[in-house]
């Protein structure tokens, strides 16, 4: 990563020395360890503050929102799953391809502060390095070497895109893909789920909503939440109150992974920065899971070219609605499409 | 067809009165429903019709609106894939509301409260039918409570 | 001063809760925060800080002014009843001092009843904090984590297996009395090593990371704050969410709703952030249209406009909004690129 840094650095100085871009997007270091956060870089000499360490897990994609409308060009460094992030954008139509160069960086993974506070290795921390799979906390008097799957996030230990899928230049190698997620892993809290009764079901889920302070967090740092206005903000139309009532909390929550149902990259960053720790990841991969089910696999970001599966539909889909001795059975008169 | 007559026959006023809102597109559906009225069907007067241009119109918004707001059951009632006016409509409706009745049920709301269906403008019957069967359910499952706002008052 | 050993706490729990509504840190899931306790509950006095501030106890996220019902033609208005006693127990100094920046503002004329009552129906029990953390700053804005913090009706602090606890009010000596035999005398001996805890925890604080913030260093007036080019940067990573706004203990703008509910509703208090889009949103529009301004608007308010008004920062340095923003934009930064940074440029 230290190596990497480098070239990075390097790479933006270039891009903006030649104007190839006009800003470059990428992290600059606060005052504390943990503390990398996104940044905007327009002259060359402000990237000496530039940082790529294991706490860039901001996704910057989102930012582009911001310049759709300017003529400006544009550097973003992407992930893999900022990446994703990337094509889904292009795929809606909120930011144009031609308008951004992208520098691809290989992500084995982002170290989650809450696991490296919980084994206390923050005390005294002067420098984290990373070696292979290995962390290594320094502080004055000594090195602890931990491996690093241990402080991963946990959306990040079963990552299955590590490498960016889309990208003009790439810095660094590409990472090997370890904890690949086979389904059975990836859905397994949603099939729990699914197989507790309707009461337990409920009980799950108004615990888990009924914890919502409604900051919007989630929604905001969703790449895929890339309205304009968001139907929830516009106070015209009264969608969504702002008092903490139960059945609002739900109603927030139901429509928002609704809306981005069939666009969700599941980057899980909706669960990262929730201060309440929702588990909305569970409720993102039950529409992941039944998309895939019901009308073949669809990862989103994957090709921005793809028709979105609530976007489009097949003559055959599965239809399980109809009930009675009429109806139900599939016409296949029409072959319109 | 038989319609179930015996639910709609509850008038005790102590007794739990369910409310079912019915979106029934205006091409198909809807004129099943006056179909059915023309023919004298039975169908209980707890369904509110809200007619909509197409079924696909129906945004998952308004299902929860209506559950927040004093529905017990909520159906959706468009034209049989194939048929709808606007020749594709439906077929997005029947990818939009698998996915949101499946996820309902997911976050615990019962099966039957919330309700997607084929009818045609010359189904009177189908339509009877539907409505007796959904409010028969519904009557069975009691009030809903888990997604009606606390301050809402029927 | 009294104490009582730390086993015996879930007796003394108990025996709160019997007159009052007895509020105390308890984990749920991975996430701690004042809530209701009741037998059985997962109590944890361990953690630093919870995530939501307790101003929502004395200040709630939703708060229902009155009900009405419409009868006939006559409208029918039912005021809500009131709340009854409650106890807060294990309240940091940051947080206790974020009563008082409340105060200031809804005790101020015209005095905010719903507030009033709700203070005076409260008994603040606060918790010194051993181990500051590395997103703690309270010091700079005047705050002393190991004293008995001033607001607070009892003190505690901790110490080996014992919890030491001293009244500070006439509500606090009265529940010390009440509680009678569950409370021991100290000794000296004890009464010695207290003050070596303090002394310790002060020296902890030198050394914490954020020691140096300090907001004196904030220089220029309102304008020339209101006008600086750092706004221009700063804002542009804010993705707009509320959490700052909401987890932050001295954060107090609220909306005033009316909520139909068909044959009756009610009007009802809740939280607002400035950084929202609809914010203070009036018949003309938002007089704050980008995020630049709003960002601006929550850290002069912060900053600049409650100090001018009644001479204190609205920031008690709790480090929630350094832990938790997801882009980092937390106030720490301002203050420094406000203050020493800005002249460097």
């Amino acid at each position: 990563m230290e190596k990497i840094r480098e070239e990075i650095k390097e790479k933006a100085r270039q891009a903006l020395a030649s104007k190839e871009v006009d800003v470059i997007l990428a992290w600059e270091k606060g005052e504390l360890w943990y503390d990398s956060y996104p940044a905007f870089f327009t002259k060359e000499k402000d990237i000496d503050s530039l940082v790529w360490d294991s706490f860039c897990v901001n996704n910057l994609s989102k930012y582009l929102l911001e310049y759709t409308m300017t003529d400006k060009k544009i550097g973003v460094f992407v992930k893999g799953c900022d990446a994703l992030a990337f094509n889904q954008l292009v795929q809606d139509n909120r930011v144009s391809r031609d308008k951004v160069v992208l520098y691809g960086l290989p992500c084995s993974g982002m170290v989650d502060p809450d696991k490296v506070r919980t084994k206390n290795l923050n005390q005294g921390l002067t420098e984290i390095k990373k070696s292979k799979d290995k962390l290594i906390f320094i502080t004055k008097d000594k090195e602890i070497t931990v491996p690093a799957h241990e402080v991963y996030y946990d959306k990040c230990l079963h990552c299955r895109y590590p490498n960016p899928v889309t990208y003009d230049q790439l810095v660094g190698e590409t990472v090997a893909a370890e904890g690949v997620l086979d389904d059975s892993v990836r859905f397994s809290g949603v099939k729990e789920l699914e197989e507790l009764s309707c009461e337990e079901r409920f009980e799950y889920w108004d615990g888990q909503f009924s914890k919502c302070i409604r900051c919007f967090a989630c929604r905001n740092v969703c790449p895929a939440c890339s309205c304009k206005q968001c139907t929830f903000d516009d106070s015209d139309l009264e969608v969504l109150g702002k008092a903490r009532e139960d059945s609002e909390d739900k109603f927030f929550h139901l429509i928002r992974a609704y809306h981005v149902a069939g666009r969700c990259i599941d980057c899980g960053e909706c669960s990262r920065v929730c201060p309440q720790d929702i588990s909305l990841e569970k409720l993102n991969r039950k529409l992941i899971k039944d998309i895939n089910e019901l009308y073949g696999e669809y990862q989103a970001g994957l090709d921005p070219s793809a028709k979105a599966p609530l976007g489009t539909y097949k003559l055959e889909d599965a239809d399980s609605f109809t009930v009675g001795e009429k109806g139900g059975k599939k016409r296949e008169k029409n072959s319109k499409r | 067809m038989s319609v179930v007559a015996s639910s709609t026959s509850v008038k005790n006023v102590e007794e739990f009165e369910p409310l079912i809102v019915a979106f029934c597109c205006n091409w198909c559906s809807y004129a099943g429903a006056d179909l059915a009225g023309t023919s004298r069907l039975n169908y209980p007067a707890n369904i509110k019709i809200i007619r909509v241009p197409c079924s696909c119109r129906v945004n998952s918004n308004f299902v929860l609106r209506a559950f927040q707001r004093g529905a017990d059951g909520v159906i959706v009632a468009g034209c049989h894939p194939g048929d709808c006016h606007y020749m594709t409509g439906n077929y997005y409706t029947r990818r939009r509301f698998s996915l949101l009745k499946n996820l309902l049920e997911y976050v615990g709301i019962e099966e039957a409260r919330f309700k997607v269906d084929w009818i045609s403008a010359s189904e009177g019957n189908k339509f009877a039918y539907v409505m007796n069967d959904v409010l028969e359910k519904v009557h069975k499952l009691g009030p809903n409570r888990k997604l009606r706002d606390s301050r809402w008052k029927r | 001063m009294k104490k009582i050993a730390k086993d015996k706490l879930s007796l003394l729990w108990k025996k709160i809760a019997e007159n009052y509504q007895l509020f105390l840190p308890i984990t749920e899931g991975k996430v701690v925060n004042f809530s209701i306790w009741e037998e059985g509950a997962e109590v944890d006095l361990n953690t630093l800080r919870t995530v939501n501030s307790p101003k929502n106890i004395i200040f709630p996220q939703t708060e229902t002014y009155l009900k009405f019902k419409k009868e006939g033609k006559k409208l029918n208005l039912e005021v809500v009843a009131n709340k009854g006693e409650y106890v807060v127990f294990g309240v940091r100094s940051c947080d206790v001092a974020s009563f008082k920046l409340l105060d200031n503002v809804f005790l101020d004329e015209p005095i905010d009843k719903f507030y009033e009552e709700s203070r005076k129906k409260g008994l603040i029990i606060s918790q010194a904090c051993l181990n500051p953390q590395e997103t703690c700053f309270c010091n700079s804005f005047g705050i002393n984590p190991e004293l008995a913090p001033e607001g607070a009706d009892i003190s505690t602090w901790e110490l080996g297996d014992l919890l030491f606890w001293e009244a500070q009010s006439e509500k606090g000596k009265n529940l010390t009395e009440a509680l009678g035999d569950i409370l021991e005398e100290v000794i000296e001996d004890e009464q010695e090593k207290l003050n070596q805890l303090k002394t310790g925890i002060k020296d902890r604080l030198k050394d914490l990371p954020l020691a140096q913030i300090n907001p004196e260093t904030i220089g220029g007036d309102l304008k020339e704050i209101f006008d600086s080019e750092i706004w221009d940067e700063l804002h542009r990573r804010c993705l707009g969410c509320g959490m700052c706004t909401y987890v932050c203990p001295t954060c107090h703008c609220y909306d005033v709703k009316d909520y139909d509910g068909n044959k009756g509703g009610e009007r009802f208090r809740c939280w607002d952030s400035c950084m929202f889009s609809d914010f203070t949103m009036m018949a003309h529009g938002n007089p704050r249209t980008t995020q630049k301004e709003r960002v601006r608007q929550r850290f002069m308010h912060k900053l600049v406009y409650y100090t001018n008004n009644y001479k204190s920062y609205a920031c008690v340095g709790c480090g929630r909004c350094t832990e938790k923003c997801p882009v980092s934009l937390d106030i720490v930064k301002v203050i420094k690129k406000l203050g020493g940074e800005r002249n460097e440029l």
